[in-house]
């Protein structure tokens, strides 16, 4: 092999596909599991989640106006934490429910882009909110009721 | 010399029925693991055989690391952009877990490019050798070495692509090819 041309054509006989000596398939599958491939967070996605925040948050605001005149059964002091909100406490008025269930989507797929994009705190930030406006939902609708 | 004056066509891919390979790739984007699972079958001797390569032919390490090439794909598979060949996609994905695991391995510290230069000795590789003691004197390279003759005299990549993914100088690159190459004909038995 004297020249470069001889050398890389026989470097390139190295390439090539090789088949592994076991299947890999079963192990793959069992981490992919069925779930669908993630879908990608794309930034309209973000900003409708966070228009949608903002939306439901004037919705939630308007309704807390309507009935701040009713006496409180949950308190108010601050003693939920936002990682403490149950999730599955729906509030008892169809408005408040279906808004309700908008935040807990909303929530999802934040969490869903924060696990692609761990470094972006801003989606931090907007679960949090959304947290937040779900707990407030559940607080109005119990003062409501 | 890096090949530059030289026109090697990169690797061939095998034929890719656009049809039908982009069918199953939409499918598989949209969630069929069965489609997901034909795609394997299709690639993985590629990306598998790749990966060996840049693992010194350490078959447990490939095979694990072409699992996680896989289950990558899967998770990005929402990314993957139809212009380019599904499989160039996939191939570049294997590609570049191998990388980042020699990365994060750290098996070798950063070495002066003037001292690669001077300890590579010639620039025109070494007399023919059997395919086998070729296999197994790359194995034995130095991990950044070997992964940048691999990439550019095996894989065709150029040497800006494996700077890029190296996280070096394109010299560098230049200078880990000649001293993968004066170390695998000193391994060979040529002169140093």
């Amino acid at each position: 092999m004297n020249t470069e041309f001889e050398w890389r054509s026989e470097m390139r006989k190295l390439g090539g596909a090789v088949e592994p000596a076991r299947d890999l398939w079963p192990a793959i599958h069992a981490r992919i599991g069925t779930a669908p491939a993630r879908r990608r967070w794309t930034r309209p996605g973000l900003a409708l989640a966070a228009t949608l925040l903002v939306g439901l948050g004037a919705v939630a605001f308007a309704w807390r106006v309507q009935s701040s005149h009713v006496k409180k059964s949950v308190p108010d002091d601050g003693a939920f934490a936002v990682e403490a909100a149950p999730e599955n406490l729906v509030p008892d008025h169809p408005v408040l429910a279906a808004a309700a269930q908008d935040l807990d989507d909303a929530s999802t797929q934040l969490q869903q882009a924060l696990e692609q994009r761990p470094e972006a705190v801003f989606l931090v930030g907007l679960i949090n909110r959304t947290n937040s406006q779900r707990l407030r939902l559940l607080r109005q609708s119990a003062n409501a009721g | 010399m890096d090949g530059a004056v030289l026109s090697l066509q990169p690797p061939v891919v095998e034929a890719e029925a656009p049809g039908a390979a982009s069918a199953l790739v939409r499918r598989a984007v949209a969630g069929d693991v069965a489609a997901f699972e034909q795609l394997y079958r299709e690639h993985v001797g590629r990306v598998y055989g790749s990966i060996l390569r840049l693992v010194a032919m350490d078959r447990a390490r490939a095979e694990e690391l072409t699992q996680e090439a896989f289950v990558r794909a899967w998770q990005k598979l929402s990314s993957f952009r139809h212009e380019s060949a599904f499989s160039t996609w996939l191939h570049r994905l294997g590609v570049n877990v191998a990388l980042m695991d020699l990365r994060g391995r750290r098996e070798e510290e950063n070495v002066d490019d003037a001292a690669l230069e001077s300890a590579a000795g010639g620039e025109i590789p070494f007399c023919a050798a059997e395919r086998g003691d070729l296999e197994r004197a790359v194995a034995e390279l130095p991990p950044r070495a070997r992964a940048v003759l691999v990439l550019h005299d095996v894989e065709g990549w150029k040497h800006d692509e494996i700077s890029a993914e190296l996280g070096m100088a394109v010299g560098s690159s230049k200078a880990q090819l000649h001293r993968a190459r004066g170390l695998l004909r000193r391994a060979l038995g040529g002169e140093a």
